[in-house]
C-alpha cells in the first residue's frame, strides 16, 4: 500500500466528511478566505511599497541622483553652481546624461480671487525631461510651460493659453512678482501627488520667478548612468565629494528606513496575528469535530485502519478546509488590496501613481507556504488526540453515552 | 494456519481508576478454533466486552499471553495489529458504528478499499455481502434512512467484507428489539454456519444459548464453561 | 492652537512639499568638554538621541553650523538633554535635535541680508487661559492679521492627515477580522449546538416551547460571550504592553504604538457580546427547526 493511494484515500473520506456538515464546512472554508485574503494583503503590503516606488524611480530613466547633501531630495538644501556641476557630472565616462531639477511650490491665478497651488519642475541639461508629454509639444525656450491634466481640470488652459505664476521660494516675507507663462503642452508627471497641480518649465524659469539673479540652483541632479549606477555613483563622489550621490536602490533603502518602515511592520504583525487567528481557529474547529467523531474513529481503527490512516484522514480534513479557503481568498484578497489601497493613497505627500499593494509572485508563494503550514500546525493536535485514542475505552465509553 | 484461532492464556486486565485498580478481567484462558461459536455472557461490568477487546487485539492485557494463529500479539507492533483487525477479524458493535455520510454500500466496501482490493473485486464482493445480509435493495441508502435492524445487518457484512477467519460481536442485539434481535441472531447462525469462527458478547441469554460454547462470567473471570 | 505654517506628516521625504519657510541643517562639528568659559556660552538642549550618538552630556559645548562646510561656527553650551517628542513620520530615524533660545537660533541662521528682527519663523503656540475659546481666537486673529493663518490645534491634520489615513485602514483591516472571526464563531457554535442536539430534542419531545429554549441558549451564549470579551480584553491589555515595548526599543523611541482607550474596549465588547450571544441563538434555531424526534435519536 503506497502512501500516495493511502492519502488519496483519505482524501476521499476527508472530503465526504466536510460534505457531511455542509454548514460548518462552508463556514469554515470562508472563515480561512477571509483570513487567507488578509494575509495575502499583509505580504503584498510588506513589500509592495518598495516594488511600485522602484518602479517609479526606475520608469523615469534616472538611477542615480544627486543632492546637496547625504538627504533624500527635497530634504535638504539646494545644489548651488548648478551649470558647472552639472557639466563636471555630465562628463563623467560613468555618465550618460544628467538634468538638474529645481522644485519650487506657486500659486496661479486663474481667475480675480480665485488662485490654485502649483508645484513648479525647473529643469536644465541635456537629458530627457522627467515627464512624458500627452499633447501639444515640450517646452524649448524660457517662458514656456508644461502642465498636468489636472491643472487642465481646474482651470480649462490648453496649448497656446497664458498662465500667470506667483512662487513661494520661502526666500522673506516679500511677495514675489506673478511670471507671465505660456502653455505649450499637457504632460504626465510620474511623481505627482494626487490631484495635485504641476507644472514644467526651465530652470531659467523657475529661477527668475523666485526672483533670483546669479548662479543657479537646483533641489536635484537626475543622472542616468552609462550602464552601471555604482560606478556612476563612485566617479560622481570622486569628482565631488563635498555632494551626496545615491542608486535608486540606496535611494530606496533610505526611503525604506523612515517612511516605508511603518508599513513593513505593520504588515509583519498582522501578518503574525493573522496567521495565529487562522491557526487557533483551523484547531479548534478540528479538535471539536474529531471529538465529536471518536466512536467512529475508535470502530475504524478496530476494524482495522491504521494509526496512520486515521491521522491522514484529520490533516487531509485540514488541507481541504485550509486549501479551499486559500483558494477563495486570493480574488477576495485581491478585492480587499484594492479597497485598501484606495484608503492608503489618501495619505498626504503620496504619488498618484505609487501603490501601497503590489503582486508579487514571491509573496503569492510565501503565502501559499504560509496556509500549508498552518494546515499542518493546527491539524497537529487533533492528530495527536486521533494517533494516541485509546480503541476499547474509547468504545466503551462510547457505550455507556 | 492452525485450527486453532486465538488462544488465551491466563489473561488480565486492570485498569488503573482514581478511585484504586480495577481488575476487569482475571486470570481468563481460553482457545477459539475455527468454525468455533462461543458465547461469553455475564452481567453488565463482568468483563466480557473487555475479553472481547482482548481477542480482537483492540486492547492489550496486563498480563497473560494472547497468541493469534501461534504467534503472540504483544509483541506486534501496532501497524501489523491493525493489519491483523482488518484481514482476519471482524468487528460488530452495540452502537454499529457505521459511517453516517456513507451509503450501506460505501460502509461494506471501506475495509476492501482499504485492504487494497480491486474494484471490480470490491464491487462483486459488496453486492455480495449486501445480498447476503437481505438489503441489496438498500444499497445506497445512508445510515439515517435505515432502521436499527438494518444498520445492524450493514455492520455485519461490513465485518465480512474482508472474509475474517473470526467475528466478534459485542453486544450485537443490545439496541434492537426482540423481533429484530431474533433476526440477528440468525444471520450470525448462518455467518458460523458458513464457517467463519464467532464469538458473542451478550448478556441476553437467548442469544448466548445458541453457541455451541457458552462462557458464563462473572467479576472478570469465567465462572462455567457449557458445552452443546 | 498653532499660527502659520505647519509640517505635515512626510512619509516619503522629498515627495512633500515642506512649507516651513526656514530650513535648519546644524551639524555637530566638535565636542568640548565644559570649562570656565563654555558658561559663557548661549544655552541649548540637545535630544537623548543625539547625546547618545556624539557621546555628549550636560556641560559640553558643541559646534554648530548651518552648512557642511562649517562657515560661520558658533558654540553653545549643553544645558539639558531631553526626550524627543516622539514623531511618527520619523519613526526609525535617530532624533538628532537641538532646541534654542529663538534669538540665538536666529543668529545662527540669518541670511547676512536679513535685517535683525525681519527673520521669518514657522509659526507660533499659543495656550489659551481657555482652551475652549481656541475656535473664537483663531477667528479674530485671522480677521485682524491677514495673512496669518489661525487655527486650532485640534484642526491643524486637517480632514485628509495621515493619523485618519491610517484609522482607517486599520478599521477596514478590523473589519475584516471580526468578519472572519465571525464566520468562525458561527461554525464552532453550530458544532457545540449539534453536540447538545438530543438534550434539545428530548426537551422538545417532553413540552418545552423552541422559545424557552432559545432563551436559555441566548443567555448561555451571552455568559460565555462575556467571559470570552472580558477574558480578551485582558489578553489585549497584555498584548499592548509587549507590543509598546518591543517596536519602541526597536525603534528607540518614545511613541506608543497601541494604546487600549475606555472606548476601544467598550467597542470591542459591544461587538463581540452581541456577536457571541446571535451566534448562539443562530445556530440553535437552526437544530429547533428540525423535528424533535429526530433530534433524540442518534
Amino acid at each position: 500500500m503506497t502512501i500516495w493511494s493511502t492519502m488519496r484515500r483519505a482524501i476521499a473520506m476527508a472530503s465526504r466528511s466536510l460534505i457531511r456538515q455542509p454548514a460548518r464546512a462552508t463556514l469554515g472554508v470562508l472563515g480561512v478566505a477571509a483570513v487567507g485574503a488578509l494575509l495575502l494583503d499583509m505580504l503584498l503590503l510588506s513589500e509592495g511599497l518598495i516594488v511600485s516606488m522602484r518602479d517609479l524611480l526606475a520608469r523615469t530613466g534616472y538611477d542615480v541622483r544627486v543632492t546637496a547633501t547625504e538627504d533624500l531630495p527635497r530634504n535638504g538644501p539646494r545644489l548651488h553652481d548648478v551649470q558647472t556641476t552639472l557639466a563636471t557630472i555630465a562628463a563623467l565616462p560613468a555618465v550618460r546624461s544628467a538634468l538638474a531639477v529645481r522644485f519650487v511650490d506657486a500659486e496661479v491665478n486663474l481667475a480675480p480671487d480665485m488662485t490654485i497651488d502649483v508645484s513648479l519642475e525647473g529643469v536644465t541639461g541635456q537629458a530627457p525631461h522627467p515627464w512624458t508629454v500627452l499633447r501639444g509639444r515640450d517646452i524649448r525656450d524660457a517662458g514656456e510651460v508644461v502642465v498636468n491634466d489636472s491643472i487642465v481640470t481646474a482651470s480649462g488652459v490648453a496649448p497656446g493659453a497664458e498662465l500667470m505664476l506667483q512662487a513661494d521660494c520661502g526666500a522673506g516675507t516679500e511677495a514675489l512678482p506673478q511670471s507671465r507663462l505660456r502653455v505649450v503642452g499637457v504632460a504626465d508627471f510620474p511623481f505627482e501627488l494626487t490631484n495635485e497641480h504641476t507644472i514644467g518649465t526651465t530652470l531659467e524659469t523657475a529661477t527668475a520667478a523666485c526672483g533670483a539673479e546669479g548662479p543657479l540652483q537646483a533641489s536635484v541632479i537626475l543622472v542616468t548612468s552609462a550602464g552601471d549606477p555604482d560606478a556612476a555613483v563612485k566617479a560622481i563622489r570622486t569628482a565631488r565629494p563635498d555632494l551626496g550621490a545615491a542608486t535608486n536602490e540606496q535611494v530606496l533603502g533610505r526611503i525604506q528606513e523612515t517612511g516605508f518602515t511603518y508599513f513593513r511592520q505593520i504588515s509583519s504583525v498582522l501578518t503574525t496575528i493573522t496567521l495565529s487567528f487562522a491557526l487557533l481557529l483551523i484547531a479548534v474547529l478540528l479538535t471539536v469535530s474529531v471529538n465529536q467523531r471518536l466512536g467512529e474513529i475508535a470502530a475504524l481503527r478496530a476494524l482495522g485502519f491504521s494509526r496512520g490512516r486515521v491521522v491522514a484522514d484529520v490533516l487531509c480534513e485540514s488541507a481541504l478546509i485550509v486549501g479551499s479557503g486559500g483558494l477563495l481568498s486570493l480574488p477576495t484578497g485581491a478585492v480587499l488590496a484594492a479597497f485598501l489601497d484606495r484608503i492608503l493613497k489618501n495619505m498626504p505627500g503620496i504619488p498618484s501613481e505609487l501603490h501601497f499593494f503590489v503582486f508579487q509572485p514571491s509573496a503569492l508563494e510565501l503565502h501559499i507556504a504560509l496556509l500549508a503550514a498552518t494546515a499542518v500546525l493546527a491539524a497537529l493536535y487533533p492528530m495527536h488526540i486521533v494517533a494516541r485514542l485509546p480503541i476499547a475505552a474509547t468504545l466503551r465509553d462510547q457505550v455507556a453515552e | 494456519m492452525t485450527d486453532t484461532i486465538i488462544e488465551a492464556q491466563s489473561i488480565s486486565r486492570v485498569f488503573q481508576m482514581p478511585a484504586g485498580p480495577v481488575t476487569a478481567v482475571r486470570d481468563v484462558s481460553l482457545y477459539v478454533r475455527s468454525g468455533d461459536y462461543i458465547g461469553l455472557r455475564g452481567p453488565s461490568g463482568c468483563g466480557k466486552s473487555t475479553l472481547l477487546h482482548i481477542l480482537g487485539c483492540v486492547d492489550t492485557p496486563t498480563s497473560g499471553t494472547l497468541l493469534f494463529d501461534g504467534r503472540d500479539v504483544a509483541v506486534l507492533p501496532d501497524a501489523a495489529r491493525s493489519l491483523l483487525r482488518l484481514r482476519q477479524i471482524g468487528f460488530i458493535f452495540q452502537r454499529f458504528f457505521l459511517l453516517p455520510m456513507l451509503t450501506a454500500w460505501e460502509n461494506v466496501e471501506l475495509p476492501q478499499s482499504e485492504a487494497g482490493i480491486g474494484k471490480a473485486e470490491r464491487d462483486r464482493r459488496t453486492r455480495e455481502l449486501l445480498d447476503y445480509v437481505g438489503l441489496g435493495a438498500r444499497a445506497d441508502h445512508r445510515p439515517a434512512q435505515l432502521s436499527g435492524g438494518e444498520m445492524q445487518r450493514v455492520a455485519i457484512a461490513r465485518a465480512l467484507a474482508n472474509r475474517p477467519r473470526l467475528l466478534l460481536a459485542d453486544e450485537p442485539t443490545g439496541e434492537l428489539d426482540e423481533a429484530t434481535g431474533e433476526q440477528i441472531a440468525m444471520l450470525l447462525d448462518r455467518v458460523n454456519a458458513d464457517g467463519t469462527a464467532l464469538v458473542v458478547a451478550t448478556h441476553d441469554a437467548t442469544l448466548a444459548g445458541r453457541a455451541r460454547r457458552e462462557l458464563t462470567m462473572r467479576d472478570g473471570h469465567v465462572e462455567r464453561e457449557t458445552s452443546r | 492652537m498653532t499660527f502659520g505654517s505647519f509640517e505635515s506628516f512626510e512619509p516619503f521625504g522629498s515627495f512633500v512639499r515642506s512649507r516651513c519657510p526656514l530650513l535648519l541643517v546644524a551639524i555637530v562639528l566638535t565636542a568640548r568638554t565644559a570649562d570656565a568659559q563654555s558658561s559663557a556660552l548661549p544655552p541649548v538642549a540637545i535630544s537623548r538621541h543625539l547625546a547618545e550618538a556624539r557621546h555628549l552630556s550636560v556641560g559640553s559645548t558643541i559646534r554648530l553650523s548651518t552648512d557642511r562646510a562649517g562657515t560661520d561656527v558658533r558654540d553653545f553650551r549643553i544645558v539639558g538633554i531631553y526626550e524627543p517628542t516622539p514623531n511618527p513620520a520619523r519613526l526609525g530615524t535617530p532624533d538628532l535635535e537641538v532646541r534654542f533660545h529663538l534669538p540665538d537660533l536666529l543668529d545662527l541662521t540669518r541670511d547676512p541680508a536679513t535685517l535683525p528682527g525681519t527673520e521669518p519663523i514657522s509659526g507660533l503656540n499659543v495656550a489659551l487661559t481657555d482652551p475652549a475659546d481656541a475656535g473664537a481666537f483663531a477667528r479674530d486673529v485671522n480677521a485682524r492679521l491677514p495673512g496669518i493663518n489661525a487655527r486650532p490645534a485640534s484642526e491643524a491634520t486637517g480632514t485628509a492627515g495621515p493619523f485618519l489615513v491610517l484609522r482607517r485602514f486599520h478599521l477596514a483591516i478590523a473589519a475584516v477580522t471580526i468578519g472572519a472571526a465571525t464566520v468562525f464563531l458561527l461554525a464552532l457554535t453550530i458544532m457545540l449546538v449539534d453536540e447538545r442536539r438530543e438534550t434539545v430534542g428530548v426537551l422538545r419531545l417532553i413540552g418545552l416551547p423552541a422559545r424557552r429554549i432559545l432563551v436559555q441558549v441566548f443567555l448561555e451564549g451571552l455568559m460565555v460571550a462575556a467571559a470570552g470579551a472580558v477574558f480578551g480584553l485582558v489578553l489585549s491589555l497584555a498584548s499592548e504592553r509587549l507590543i509598546n515595548r518591543f517596536f519602541q526599543w526597536r525603534y528607540d523611541t518614545a511613541l506608543i504604538f497601541v494604546r487600549i482607550t475606555p472606548d476601544v474596549a467598550l467597542t470591542c465588547g459591544a461587538i463581540a457580546v452581541p456577536l457571541g450571544a446571535v451566534a448562539t441563538v443562530m445556530a440553535s434555531w437552526a437544530l429547533l427547526r428540525r423535528n424533535a424526534l429526530r433530534l433524540a435519536r442518534r
